[in-house]
């Protein structure tokens, strides 16, 4: 700008030297000295014309011409606030909409940690896997590691500076704080290696984070707490570092607070608000995972030396995993032993994290963004037939600036900056929208558990947020000012003499019809989008589940939180039964350990007594359950064959099982189940359960919903699986989650009632959530619904914006056919005539639309591929639907206008001709 | 509005040729002084607008060939004053060649007569 300035200076300086010299020469010649500057002035020509070519000719005139056109089109906008408005709100939607769903795109495909330098980091595993796995073996890759194997490869790899080793899922902690009078409330907590914060390069927000030292067993028990629970819940309290606090009923002090942005290893909806070193899990609960060396549940994240090859590491760590391998051999059993020649690992980039929220929600935000991408197209077809109109109406202005010399390229670049200037305005409220969308998707989308961290996505826009806005802006600024503004140099200069209103040219009918015909089908292409995807999600929701909703109420609480033992479980859960049943309009109660549906499962493998022992390749593997006596008819769930779980079947009694059905198929095939036996620990085992019943299936897993109902067996909470040497193979299993409440029909449980009948039982047993099971089975679909509800408001947004193009266009052709219909109408034409005249007309623009939107629509319904849950992407009938929403939107579109064609009179008509 | 704008080049190219020719024969001078001295050469063409001069010169210091600082006129007035660089007289040599070069083509073909092609 300095530069431009000095430029004008001494062009100003030159041009009065200049002038001065021929007044001179002038005055000389005998002129008065009035007379003689007047013309010098003259001869000098247009001082205005001669600036203007002289910032062309300094080679970069663009930014101040730039201001130039800017500071004129914003002009030209004020001046009509109604068309601004309209077009500024209008982009606001489509951008807004853009960069809402970039906003999570951004938050779970694309950003990274915050943590330091995270192109360094580099874990183990191509996918993310949840969360234990058995045995020496995994499928495709060993991603998840045993405590003892990551210390093997701690200690053994060369290349890491750090390698961390954290726990893949969170677990539910009891804190309270010591020496307070309140219950133990859960919160979710994370078992990490000591040199954990070491290895994100991290510091304490508050005192300190957690060291080597304090992962060691016997070392005094440290935890660190996340900055979002000291803030909301104490309230940034200095005195919580250093202080005690009981976790699972056990002492521990709290040295620190993590920075205020680390939300942990993995973008998660529940984050962690406690950081446990690992060697203190033993002191908690009764599963004692870093004992076990075939039991898989750490992930590993590692920061690599400057300069070290990660492709080397990884050779690396594949060779002492055999190693490590081999050196178990005793331990593994035959499976094992033979998958091992297939065993290995990868490594790979682990600056997001572990990213099992990318892979679960990839496809979802491709299809929004997706969908989004075609509301913006859309809103730019809408706003370029807005511009068009506007164009014609300024037809006249611009033929005389043309015809008064203004350069084509200078009228293309106005144009064009209005345009821009519109679509950046656009964004600003687009960004305020978008915001408001986010925040209004996460809230749906993962609703927050009070009390809880809710899921760490920021709705407020980052850096490439901000920038993404402003480049579709800029985009959608040239989409639909590109054609209005070369619609300007088409003018011809002699308009302006004719007189606007006795145009000849019909510039302007066909690229507005053009884009009406691209809103008719882009708008296709998302109702039929919405429409099968709203039929997918009827068709989830409606599917026979094998459960009653009606009347059942799932109270879940985790008795491991405030340290109770497995042998003093039983008598809890017949207190809590007593209890609660003495409630006044409940019918039933029982206790499960996961009710269907909520989104947890223990699988397990199957062996068939008298059976041959099934191969490595064999499929053996279910999910079970344990339940209390009269689960099934609590839960709704026929019992088709046997028996249910019943009081008959105590610690002592012989152990039972009741199957599903799909469990009888995969397993016994014609045979008849009752009184078999299989067990679940190897073929010695196989005696562990009789079979006594089998259930009608029911659907309990929430991922595999495009997948027939899988096996499941459920045994009886009273009975233990002791194996032959004694010891309890499954403690944990008897830590029952969810209470199953059946009131009677009519009456009505309060949640204040229940939680009552619970203190009464413990006062400290935390609860964790009351709600309907109903509710419980809408949460499944939640994702779905909230996909379903997007793009059927696109889809309408969408067909609102095209039938707004199409009346537009409509009602401009009555006005330009006007005297055409008076003169047919004159000739004998009927009102009806006139009017099909009209609706023939619009409807040719929507018919070409359907045409070319229907393979577009087909081949972006295949997109939607596994997110129709088996439903057929070409169903025909949601197909015609949106065919048949459309053409109807459009018939009535274009019935204004067609009605006003029919009550033209042709002596009005051809009087104003 | 293509014809308008073809014109404008033509008489910026021959324009800027002019000028060179000027700065060649007559050494250093100011703006004023190479508009009166072409007008007087050319005859009407800077006659309305001796303002266009000053893009062309702008247009030819930024390529290189002349060069400007500001001096004081024959009556004492601060004017800025153009010269020919190394680079512009290796310029104008070339355009003149081109120049003649053209001209004669052109002169050759208003020469011919219809019976010649015959």
């Amino acid at each position: 700008m300095a530069r431009t300035e000095k430029d004008e200076e001494r062009l100003r300086a030159e041009i009065e030297a200049h002038i001065a010299l021929q007044a001179e020469d002038n005055l000389r010649a005998g002129l008065s000295p009035e007379e003689s500057r007047r013309q010098a002035i003259l001869k000098f020509g247009a001082v205005e014309a001669v600036k203007e070519e002289y910032r062309d000719e300094r080679g970069l005139p663009s930014v101040e011409a730039l201001l130039h056109d800017m500071r004129y089109a914003s002009r030209r906008l004020r001046r009509c606030p109604a068309f601004t408005v309209t077009v500024v709100l209008t982009l606001a939607l489509g951008i807004g909409a853009t960069t809402s769903i970039f906003t999570l795109v951004y938050a779970v495909l694309l950003k990274s940690l915050a943590v330091a330098d995270p192109a360094e980091l580099y874990r183990l595993g191509k996918e993310a896997r949840c969360c234990y796995w058995g045995g020496y073996s995994q499928e495709n890759e060993f991603s998840l590691v045993s405590y003892d194997l990551y210390k093997h490869f701690r200690d053994h790899t060369q290349g890491f500076r750090e390698l961390a080793a954290f726990q893949a899922s969170t677990s539910l902690l009891g804190v309270r704080r010591s020496g307070s009078a309140e219950a133990a409330q859960g919160y979710p907590g994370e078992f990490v290696s000591g040199n954990y914060f070491t290895m994100f390069g991290i510091s304490a927000y508050a005192g300190r984070l957690l060291t080597a030292g304090d992962d060691q067993a016997g070392a005094p028990p440290a935890a660190v707490m996340s900055y979002r629970l000291w803030q909301q819940r104490y309230e940034s309290d200095p005195s919580v570092v250093g202080g005690v606090f009981n976790i699972d009923d056990k002492p521990f002090t709290v040295v620190g607070i993590t920075p205020p942005r680390f939300f942990g290893d993995t973008l998660r909806t529940n984050p962690p608000d406690f950081f446990l070193p690992i060697n203190t899990q033993p002191l908690l609960g009764a599963a004692a995972d870093i004992y076990q060396s075939d039991n898989s549940w750490l992930d590993l994240i590692g920061r690599i030396l400057p300069g070290a090859n990660p492709a080397s590491i990884e050779a690396q760590m594949r060779a002492e995993l055999k190693q490590w391998l081999r050196s178990r051999w005793g331990d593994m059993s035959a499976n094992d032993r033979a998958e091992f020649p297939e065993q290995t690992l990868f490594l790979r980039p682990g600056g997001a994290g572990i990213t099992s929220m990318r892979e679960e929600y990839e496809h979802w935000l491709q299809i929004l963004m997706m969908v989004t991408s075609f509301v913006l197209l859309i809103v730019c077809a809408n706003v370029a037939n807005l511009m068009l109109v506007r164009g014609m109406e300024r037809r006249r202005e611009i033929s005389l600036r043309i015809a008064l010399g203004a350069q084509a390229l200078r009228l293309v670049r106005q144009a064009l900056a209005e345009s821009i200037l519109l679509s950046l305005a656009g964004g600003v409220a687009g960004l305020v929208i978008a915001f408001a969308g986010t925040r209004l998707i996460l809230h749906f989308a993962f609703p927050p558990t009070s009390g809880m961290a809710a899921i760490p996505i920021d709705a407020s826009s980052s850096m490439p947020v901000l920038l993404f806005a402003f480049g579709v802006s800029l985009i959608a600024g040239v989409t639909f000012g590109i054609a209005p503004a070369w619609m300007t140099t088409r003018i011809d200069p002699i308009e302006a003499l004719r007189g606007a209103s006795r145009s000849t040219v019909r510039t302007g009918a066909l690229p507005r019809k053009t884009l009406v015909v691209c809103q008719a089908a882009l708008s296709l292409v998302l109702l039929a989008a919405s429409g099968l995807l709203t039929a997918a999600l009827r068709h989830l929701e409606n599917q026979d589940f094998g459960f009653a909703q009606d009347r059942r109420t799932i109270v879940r609480i985790d008795p491991s939180l405030v340290a109770y033992r497995p042998d003093q479980l039983t008598t809890l859960y017949g207190r809590i039964q007593n209890s609660l049943s003495s409630v006044l309009g409940v019918s039933d109660v029982a206790i499960c350990q996961y009710s269907p549906l909520s989104r947890n499962n223990w699988g397990a493998g199957v062996w068939v007594d008298g059976r041959p022992a099934p191969g490595p390749k064999d499929d053996v593997s279910t999910s079970w359950d344990r339940v209390t006596a009269g689960y099934f008819t609590a839960v709704g769930t026929p019992i088709i064959e046997g028996r249910g779980i019943s009081d008959l079947d105590t610690a002592t009694s012989q152990h039972v099982a009741v199957i599903n059905q799909a469990f009888a198929r995969k397993f016994f095939q014609k045979e008849d189940p009752i009184e078999k036996y299989f067990g679940q620990t190897g073929m010695g085992t196989s005696r562990q359960y009789e079979i006594v019943g089998v259930a009608q299936d029911a659907r309990y897993l929430d991922f595999d919903l495009d997948h027939p109902i899988g096996p499941f067996f459920f045994v009886p909470e009273a009975q233990h699986d002791v194996l032959p040497t004694g010891k309890d193979s499954n403690p944990g299993s008897h830590f029952l989650h969810d209470i199953l409440i059946v009131t009677r029909p009519g009456a009505s449980v309060s949640s204040g009632q229940i939680r009552q009948a619970m203190a009464s039982v413990d006062p400290n047993l935390p609860i964790i959530s009351i709600q309907t099971l109903r509710e419980q089975v809408a949460g499944t679909f939640r994702q779905q619904r909230l996909i379903a509800q997007l793009t059927s408001f696109f889809g309408i947004l969408s067909l609102v914006l095209a039938c707004v193009g199409l009346y537009g266009v409509t009602a401009y052709n009555v006005g330009r056919r006007t005297n055409e219909i008076g003169v047919r109408m004159a000739l004998g034409a009927t009102a009806t005539q006139a009017a099909a005249l009209i609706i023939r007309g619009a409807f040719a623009l929507v018919a070409i639309g359907l045409v070319v939107g229907l393979p577009l629509a087909l081949a972006a319904v295949q997109f939607l591929g596994s997110q129709l849950y088996g439903l057929n992407p070409y169903d025909p009938a949601e197909i015609f639907v949106a065919v048949l929403t459309l053409g109807f939107s459009a018939l009535v579109a274009s019935l204004i206008p067609a009605l006003r064609a029919s009550l033209i009179s042709p002596s009005e008509a051809l009087r104003t001709e | 509005m293509e014809e308008k704008k073809q014109k404008r080049d033509v008489l910026q190219g021959t324009l800027a040729l002019m000028v060179l020719k000027t700065l060649d024969v007559l050494g250093a001078m100011h703006g004023y002084s190479i508009a009166r001295r072409i007008e007087q050469i050319s005859g009407d063409l800077l006659a309305v607008n001796q303002g266009t001069l000053y893009p062309v010169l702008l247009k030819l210091e930024q390529e290189g060939s002349i060069t400007s600082g500001w001096g004081v006129s024959e009556n004492n007035r601060k004017a800025r004053f153009y010269r020919l660089t190394r680079q512009g007289r290796k310029q104008l040599q070339a355009e003149k060649h081109d120049w003649d070069q053209t001209a004669a083509i052109i002169d050759r073909f208003f020469a011919v007569r219809a019976e010649d092609l015959k």
